[in-house]
């Protein structure tokens, strides 16, 4: 007995003084380090097709492949910027674009970049009407006029430019992939032309990119050769990935660590708006938020700095519309609901609510996001002040958008939602939420005003836009007064990222997206 | 040997049954949520008419009898379904979490082996001391505590105050990228070390301790409490009081008679906390984030991602059956008292 | 009176050998008194109920907040000591349930005998084959995650235990005098099956239920900290941990504490149970 114990306890040390001893050569590794960026990203891929994606795989595809233009980050004095397409006109009816493309680029896959693939790629996502397809639904046909001239025509008036820009359904690809069929692509491949090729992938693991030697920008550009994402669904975690210097940026820590990362010599945290913006529906449709005076004293009732403390801590901001701030057509001087719990009452005594009502009240929210589960308790205690009892019911979200999607009269009293534009403009917003539908498919608030779905149509299809902006002002206006919703607040974007990288733009357009084409490590 | 036939015949019918009642009664489960398959499968915002036609693509329009037919016609073909969220086929991902939970698991369990029959047998030779009385008091404390709390503890210790060990993941980000390890088992130490990678061995080695110990801390408790029970009661059968009056010293009649008849017990529950670690590992992957089965099933379901778990759980339920077939087999070679 | 005495010296003699047991005893006891008088105990009642107190926020552990205060300012001592009430409602719930489907299953199983006795004891079979925790796992996600789908998430894959149990209880009863002799003056069935060996399945079920008590604390927390099990703002410890898990390397105590408390309230009722089957325990019984 005592021998085999010895021996146990023998390859133990032995064991161990293996593994302690572990060599290092600290050259290499600080070379590669140079050369390699390593992302620790909580954003999965849920599909590599570009025709499809509609999801957090944004995060990745603005590397990997480019539109006909870009949205600008914030502090250009343009809208967007040349991308695919160095040019680009409307006809005054703004029914005809013509895009005038960029010469000399050739996809991953080697294929040359021209109007006939523009014209594919276009087609081929209209054609599968996956993801974000339906923005292309003004799009009646596209015409190849040269090698490097393409013209849309469409059957109604909408902002093509913007359209065009979308982080979602508008990307370029490789005429190739005709044959290749969708598996390709969730297999882990792409064709773009960005400025880095998907070299692997495991799906919720691991993505590596690397660097596209025949990309057509500046020479030496992107400056790192190779980016490695590791995929981590934990906050502490990641934290702890950056604090070691085991990932260069990360995009998601404990709000709570914020700014103890900041204060590091090591670490910085780069913040930017983004057109992200959380905000409870109320259902209009049944009593008693069919009262807009209980509306009002709902949207007064609501402890607003409380709410964002706890939810996002320093990265959210009040909002100031129904549309996330930046955005365009964001109405910056709109009348605003404060925490005013005495209006909030006498509002509720003026709808015959003095007593209180009699009801409990279902206040649903996605289970799985934290922000909404943080301030959920102080919604529930800040209508119960005004005597509105509220009983708290987080619901996964696919089942919660089926519970909304039912008969308003079954459905929820309180609807929580994350909601961000597909592509940088107002009229997705303001329709999606809050125009009339027949059948309620993302109108949690079941608003229904005939004189704002006029407003909002007219101003789409409006191509001069200042014209535009003062209709859907107008729209918001409404929207503000008769408080179908609560309009809650605006996330701020956080990345934290070591100190030694630099580069790293936060463009809003694009949620989520990191673009680590600018990116260097010093 | 017709026995061991007969026997494993009878057990492989039941799983039959079970495979078959889980299979219907995950199917049900998922027909019964409120969340519609068809528009998980499209993302967060898919239009109307999108999810009419991937329900109908999906077949999800047919009667639900045809469906759960659908469904077994598959499911003996081998095929899993696709995951609704990842796009990716089931099984394939199975196959890739799968040896990182088991690397977990088996290592978690040879800790809670080594501890538990060592604290097992002295806490029995010592009865009613104080060291038993220690002995029993860490094997009931260690299947009471819970396993994501003493995670967090752990990490807080070893990685925060005394910054010994790393926090989570199964390789160093920088080591993996500079030593690549060749995937031949799928089990980074085993991999590492065949391929003589020395300083891959060494992280993986490292970053494998403080979740298996977490892991571990259940099974021990099971592990000593048997050992400890059965050895006591082993003691009062006549062979060993016969061994004592030959004058068999007590180190050997522990060693040759009581641990070898005690282990059988020992290693039918030790085998049960084995079979149930596949599926308990949850906690303890979320917490150290740990790329296994735990973790994909996770996200599987708060994505109410349906085939991903219903083709975890019947593999989880083919897992607890074999497992504790192949326990019964092993004990009946160990000690042949116990017929199967 | 003198059977009494020694009864009660056996009973200290049992403590006296078993410390731990006693130890255990205490710790439930504990955990029973604070659950029925957490609103008497608790500093600060209203926050144990979830009020929230904003300029109170992450607080360290102070005289005045003994256990320091979470993110909305809540007293951590006052919500652990309602969590307690949560706990044991929820388990004693899950408990009652496995008994009222287990139990009857178990005694006409054991009582009727031929066919039906298999039929209830495959379907059993079926039933603890199945991955628990993973079963419970996708019970909660189908039915939506809240402590009521948890608690039958939890029963679902629980009752044999007790069906088995009863079963061989049965089994025994059945071949005895006072079963035969009501038996051999007609009465019926069902009364025989409940009148008369419903009363003697008690005790083993009750060893049962204390040996699951722990055990089902322990699922619920876990299904609770997966956030498939209780909702804020209820005081329950597995949300209580969860909710301090972004806060645990800047504001440690909030995910500890409740993680002691369901640690010392598990091993109370582990070590009561582990006593009991010492002493059952019929080969060494001396």
């Amino acid at each position: 007995m005592k021998k085999q114990w010895a021996l146990v306890l023998f390859l133990l040390m032995t064991a161990s003084s293996l593994v302690l001893a572990g060599g290092k050569s600290e050259a290499a590794e600080e070379d590669l380090s140079k050369q390699v960026l390593i992302v620790g990203s909580v954003d999965s891929v849920t599909t590599w097709d570009p025709s499809a994606s509609y999801s957090t795989e944004i995060a990745y595809f603005t590397n990997l492949y480019e539109g006909l233009i870009r949205a600008a980050a914030p502090g250009s004095d343009q809208p967007f910027e040349p991308l695919l397409a160095t040019a680009w006109e409307a006809s005054p009816d703004g029914l005809e674009w013509t895009f005038t493309l960029r010469r000399g680029v050739t996809f991953h896959d080697g294929t040359a970049f021209n109007a006939q693939a523009v014209k594919y790629s276009y087609e081929r996502t209209m054609e599968l009407g996956l993801g974000a397809a339906f923005i292309l639904d003004p799009i009646e046909s596209i015409t190849v006029v040269d090698d490097y001239t393409v013209l849309f025509k469409l059957s109604y008036a909408a902002p093509l430019d913007r359209i065009a820009a979308s982080a979602y359904g508008s990307w370029i690809f490789s005429p190739a992939v005709k044959d290749k069929g969708r598996e390709w692509f969730e297999e882990g491949n792409a064709a773009g032309t960005g400025p880095y090729k998907l070299e692997s992938y495991k799906p919720d693991q691991e993505i590596v990119l690397v660097r596209n030697e025949n990309y057509w920008g500046p020479k030496d550009t992107p400056a790192v050769q190779r980016v490695l994402v590791r995929i981590v669904k934990d906050a502490v975690t990641m934290q702890n990935m950056l604090e070691a210097g085991q990932a260069d940026i990360v995009t998601l820590i404990p709000k709570e660590s914020l700014s103890s990362v900041d204060d590091r010599d090591d670490c910085k945290v780069l913040t930017g708006p983004s057109f992200m913006n959380y905000a409870i529906h109320l259902n209009t449709q049944k009593p008693p938020l069919d009262n807009v005076l209980v509306r009002r004293a709902i949207s007064y009732a609501i402890p607003y700095d409380d709410v964002i403390t706890v939810s996002l801590g320093d990265l959210g901001t009040k909002a100031v519309s129904p549309i996330p701030f930046g955005q365009f057509g964001c109405a910056t001087d709109l009348p605003q609901y404060t925490t005013d719990l005495a209006k909030a009452r006498d509002l509720m005594k003026q709808a015959g609510f003095a007593g209180g009502i009699d009801r409990t009240l279902v206040f649903t929210f996605a289970a799985e996001n934290a922000a909404h589960q943080a301030y959920a308790p102080l919604i529930k205690e800040s209508l119960e002040k005004i005597g509105i009892p509220v009983e708290v019911r987080p619901i996964l979200w696919t089942a919660q958008w089926e519970m909304m999607k039912g008969d308003p009269l079954q459905a929820q009293d309180l609807g929580a939602l994350l909601w961000w534009p597909t592509f940088n403009d107002p009229y997705e917003t303001l329709a999606s939420l809050w125009r009339t539908e027949k059948k309620p498919f993302f109108n949690f608030a079941y608003y229904s005003n005939p004189r704002y779905d006029d407003l909002i149509d007219r101003a789409y299809a409006t191509p001069d836009e200042d014209e535009a902006l003062k209709l859907y002002r107008a729209a918001q206006e409404i929207l503000v007064q008769e408080a179908p919703s609560v309009y809650l607040f605006d996330l701020t974007t956080a990345v934290p990222m070591r100190e030694n990288i630099q580069g790293f733009v936060i463009n809003p357009a694009y949620p989520k997206a990191m673009y680590f084409y600018g990116v260097k490590k010093n | 040997m017709i026995r061991y036939l007969r026997f494993i015949t009878k057990r492989l019918i039941l799983l039959l049954f079970v495979l078959f009642g889980l299979s219907l009664m995950t199917f049900l489960l998922a027909r019964v949520v409120p969340s519609d398959p068809a528009a998980t499968y499209l993302g967060p915002r898919p239009q109307p008419e999108q999810v009419e036609r991937i329900r109908a693509q999906m077949g999800l329009d047919r009667p639900l009898p045809v469906q759960y037919a659908l469904y077994l016609r598959d499911l003996l073909s081998g095929d899993f379904g696709t995951s609704l969220s990842t796009h990716q086929p089931v099984l394939a991902s199975i196959r890739e979490y799968l040896p990182a939970s088991l690397e977990l698991m088996i290592t978690a369990m040879a800790i809670a082996l080594a501890v538990g029959l060592f604290l097992g047998t002295l806490s029995a030779r010592h009865e009613n001391t104080l060291i038993d009385h220690t002995g029993r008091f860490i094997a009931i404390t260690g299947v009471s505590l819970p396993a994501f709390w003493l995670g967090l503890l752990l990490q807080i210790l070893f990685f925060r105050v005394l910054g010994i060990l790393p926090l989570g993941g199964r390789i160093d980000t920088m080591v993996s990228l500079i030593h690549p390890v060749k995937t031949i088992t799928g089990f980074l130490c085993l991999d590492s070390l065949l391929t003589g990678n020395w300083t891959a061995f060494r992280s993986a080695l490292l970053h494998l301790i403080l979740p298996a110990c977490t892991l571990a801390a259940y099974s021990i408790g099971i592990v000593t409490r048997m050992t400890r029970s059965s050895l006591l009661e082993v003691a009062q059968e006549e062979f060993v009081t016969a061994a004592r009056a030959e004058g068999f010293s007590e180190r050997r009649i522990a060693g040759k008679y009581m641990l070898k008849n005690a282990l059988g017990p020992t290693f039918t529950s030790a085998g049960l906390a084995f079979a149930s670690m596949l599926t308990g590992t949850f906690y303890i992957e979320a917490i150290f984030y740990w790329p296994g089965l735990g973790s994909y099933t996770a996200n599987a379901i708060l994505s109410i991602d349906y085939p991903v778990i219903m083709g975890v759980t019947l593999l989880g339920a083919v897992f607890y059956v074999v497992v504790n077939l192949l326990v019964d087999i092993l004990i009946s070679f160990i000690d042949p008292r116990i017929r199967i | 009176m003198g059977s009494r005495v020694s009864a009660f010296k056996r009973f200290l003699h049992f403590f006296l050998k078993n410390p731990l047991t006693l130890f255990g005893i205490v710790l439930v006891f504990l955990f029973l008194v604070i659950a029925l008088a957490a609103p008497v105990l608790a500093p600060y009642p209203d926050q144990g109920r979830g009020e929230s107190l904003m300029t109170a926020r992450l607080q360290a552990p102070s005289a005045e907040h003994l256990l320091g205060t979470d993110a909305l300012g809540r007293d951590i001592l006052s919500r652990i000591l309602f969590g307690s009430r949560v706990s044991l409602k929820a388990a004693l719930t899950v408990i009652l349930i496995v008994i009222a489907v287990g139990t009857p299953l178990g005694i006409i199983a054991g009582y009727v005998g031929g066919v039906v006795d298999d039929v209830i004891m495959r379907i059993s079979d079926l039933f603890l084959a199945f991955p628990s925790l993973l079963l419970a796992v996708a019970i909660v996600a189908a039915l939506g995650p809240n402590l009521t789908n948890a608690m039958i998430a939890l029963s679902v894959p629980w009752w044999p235990w007790y069906t088995r149990i009863t079963r061989s209880q049965t089994l025994s009863l059945k071949e005895r005098q006072f079963v035969d002799a009501a038996r051999s003056v007609g009465v019926p069935a069902p009364k025989i099956m409940f009148r008369h060996i419903l009363p003697n399945c008690i005790t083993p079920v009750i060893v049962q239920a204390t040996l699951d008590m722990g055990y089902i604390i322990l699922a619920l927390a876990g299904l609770s900290f997966l956030g498939l099990g209780s909702q804020p703002p209820t005081a329950d410890w597995g949300v209580m941990i969860s909710e301090g898990r972004s806060f645990i390397l800047t504001h440690w105590w909030i995910s500890t504490f409740p993680g002691v408390a369901i640690l010392f309230s598990v091993l109370g009722f582990n070590l009561v149970g582990d006593g009991i089957a010492e002493v059952m325990n019929p080969k060494r019984r001396r």
